[in-house]
């Protein structure tokens, strides 16, 4: 068993005192801006991305995935108790949850997420441990056609199929791209739409725009539109559950998680399909029907927050075996591995062994901390909610600032974040998605290279993009996914 | 209905924009040279691509706008009207957070810009100024809150922020 001694050496890694230290600091923030409204996981890994200058990749890498699948907990305390989720993937959870809080079983509530969200992802990560190396290895044949097929995939599913709007969504895309562009062309070193601003010659950092986007347009659009909005809180209960209740838990919780897991590993831009699906699921399921959309029913609690924490765990598969990112935070991810001058693909588990098998043993270390943290002391979390708005919007822009100016040094970031803060708030405004222009920021410049790699062992031909039946597949399920929902709608009218 | 001619003249506008910036685009695209070698397509062709397809997007988002408004629109959170002074005095802290941060070091460019985005984010409220004390207080919050985080960032982690003094600690 090859895949067993690995994961012992991962523990090996993942267990010394200061990278378990990581891992617990991680896990501590990541539920804490969780619970913040405000402030999501990509948005916080983009403000400690200026850390990777210092801190070993191993450590930082344990440090980020424990606020990836910390915020996941986090948010849904915040989805149950308030009226306002604290994360997209989280927003199934507010559905149930909020009402079962209003009728006085938050607690059971809280316990059910805690619980499904600990066993999705526990059997997640033996699934990422059991699968990664085997699509690793399979992967080290795809070349440049099917890679830029897969970035292609990648784009249109983020861009098209999320949003409810695939032009909005396009739109948002394109931006991306645009500011993927500007800056020193990787290929042929040709300097791209810098108009003669040296700060632009090396492009735009990811932090930069996720923190503009993410964090500063929260907090601008906080000053213009939502001044006037009040937000109640929950009575806390006592964190527990009747047998009952655990009887009507746990298969939602598998369920939860076969459903979150696939689509984490797809191009298919998060756990917010994989959320809703599960909460179909369960609402057809159940034998309580009456409960759903009056009391909240447990079932439509448990199955959403199991498939959520799976499908936040499954996209690490695409990232590090493909290094195809299906979530913001995972392209940010991706940035900060780039920043190791890492390259996340095939290679990656042939050559920082170590380190992939360091960061699965943490998720395993990781999710056991977090249920501790989110059970017996879901009530220290509770008080964050207690912070005013006011001053914790105000707070966020000191943070940014740490993030942006860290990065570059340089004050024109700052400006340019406060640009990039007002976009936000009209993308927010008129119901554009900002995950498209973060993936396009991230993979653009990748698609590019690998297109042009394409064509080069084409010998200058585009055709060897379709005839190469792997590369023509992942085209045609591209032209797809535009394409279909389109002609169905069109049938349906007819 | 006015609110709702205003969301319309701002969705043309946004459209209107999409399209600007496509021109732009295609402006700074010609300025690229195409040689392309063995690769086939040279560095302006994504240019080229991204320019005209923001057209298309653009031209798109402008004939939802003008027939009926953007389609399958979520209503927006919040009020209906922008609060466009607390926006100000959140943009002046930004403004002179970048302004004064490499002059007067993080943690006193930090604390300004906290102190006048409270100030706005509270004013959004429609809570009453609270005088000078208050002005005073949430000065002191703000370094309180920078300081730490200086400290922390520069001194634990070795992050590079610009400090007043040479010492390291302001």
């Amino acid at each position: 068993m090859e895949i067993w001694s690995d994961l012992l050496g991962g523990f090996a890694t993942a267990g010394t005192p200061v990278n378990l230290l990581w891992a617990f600091v991680g896990c501590a923030i990541g539920t804490a801006i969780g619970v913040l409204p405000g402030l999501g996981p990509a948005v916080t890994v983009a403000m400690l991305l200026p850390i990777t200058a210092q801190v070993e990749p191993t450590a930082s890498l344990i440090f980020f995935c424990g606020i990836y699948i910390g915020a996941m907990y986090g948010g849904s305390t915040t989805s149950i108790l308030l009226n306002t989720p604290g994360e997209t993937g989280t927003m199934v959870t507010a559905l149930e949850g909020f009402r079962m809080a209003r009728h006085g079983r938050a607690g059971a509530a809280l316990a059910t997420s805690a619980i499904g969200s600990f066993l999705a992802g526990m059997v997640a990560t033996v699934l990422v441990a059991l699968f990664a190396p085997t699509v690793a290895e399979w992967a080290v044949r795809l070349g440049p056609p099917e890679y830029f097929g897969l970035m292609l995939l990648a784009f249109v599913t983020v861009s098209a199929v999320l949003g409810k709007s695939r032009v909005r969504g396009l739109t948002a895309l394109f931006i991306g791209l645009a500011l993927g562009l500007v800056g020193i062309d990787q290929v042929t070193a040709q300097v791209r739409y810098t108009g003669g601003i040296p700060e632009f010659m090396d492009g735009f950092e990811v932090v930069l725009v996720a923190v503009g986007l993410f964090a500063v347009g929260e907090c601008l659009y906080n000053a213009l539109y939502e001044g006037r909005s009040v937000s109640e809180v929950n009575r806390m209960g006592k964190v527990h559950m009747t047998r009952g209740e655990w009887r009507r838990s746990w298969p939602a919780w598998l369920r939860g998680t076969a459903i979150g897991f696939p689509f984490g590993t797809i191009p298919a831009g998060g756990s917010e399909i994989p959320t809703f699906l599960s909460y179909a699921t369960e609402r057809r399921l159940t034998r309580h029907p009456d409960e759903f959309g009056t009391r909240g029913a447990i079932e439509g609690v448990a199955g959403p927050e199991a498939a959520n924490n799976a499908a936040v765990t499954a996209t690490l598969v695409p990232l590090l075996t493909l290094g195809i990112p299906t979530s913001v935070t995972a392209a940010i991810l991706l940035s900060a591995l780039q920043n190791y001058g890492l390259n996340p693909g095939p290679q990656l588990f042939q050559t920082s062994e170590a380190l992939v098998w360091a960061l699965i043993a943490s998720l395993f270390i990781g999710n056991v901390m977090l249920l501790v943290l989110n059970l017996p002391l879901v009530g220290l979390w509770v008080k964050l909610l207690k912070i005013p708005r006011a001053p914790l919007y105000a707070g966020i822009l000191v943070f940014a600032t740490v993030g942006v100016y860290g990065m570059r040094q340089s004050a024109f970031d700052l400006y340019l974040m406060l640009a990039i803060g007002l976009l936000g708030v009209v993308m927010r405004r008129y119901d554009f998605p900002v995950a498209p222009v973060i993936v396009g920021l991230i993979l653009g410049p990748l698609a590019e290279a690998q297109l042009r790699n394409a064509i080069a062992i084409g010998q200058g031909s585009a055709w060897i993009l379709v005839e190469r039946p792997m590369s023509l597949a992942l085209l045609l399920v591209v032209a797809a996914v535009l394409v279909l929902p389109r002609v169905l709608a069109w049938k349906r009218r007819a | 209905m006015s609110a709702a001619r205003s969301s319309r003249a701002a969705q043309a506008a946004i459209g209107a924009g999409t399209l600007l910036l496509a021109a732009l685009l295609a402006w700074g695209a010609a300025g690229i040279p195409s040689q392309a070698g063995y690769a086939g397509i040279g560095p302006d062709f994504l240019p080229w691509v991204v320019a005209a397809a923001l057209a298309v997007c653009g031209g798109w988002l402008l004939h939802e706008a003008l027939s009926g408004g953007f389609r399958q629109l979520e209503a927006p959170s919040g009020a209906p009207r922008g609060d466009w002074v607390a926006l100000a005095w959140v943009a002046a802290g930004l403004l002179a957070n970048a302004t004064l941060i490499e002059r007067v070091g993080f943690v006193l460019a930090c604390a300004i810009c906290y102190t006048l985005a409270v100030h706005g984010l509270r004013s959004a409220q429609g809570r009453r100024w609270g005088g000078p004390r208050q002005v005073l207080l949430d000065a002191a919050t703000g370094l309180l809150l920078a300081a730490p985080v200086f400290w922390l960032f520069t001194l634990v982690l070795d992050v590079n922020l610009p400090g007043l003094t040479g010492t390291g600690w302001l």
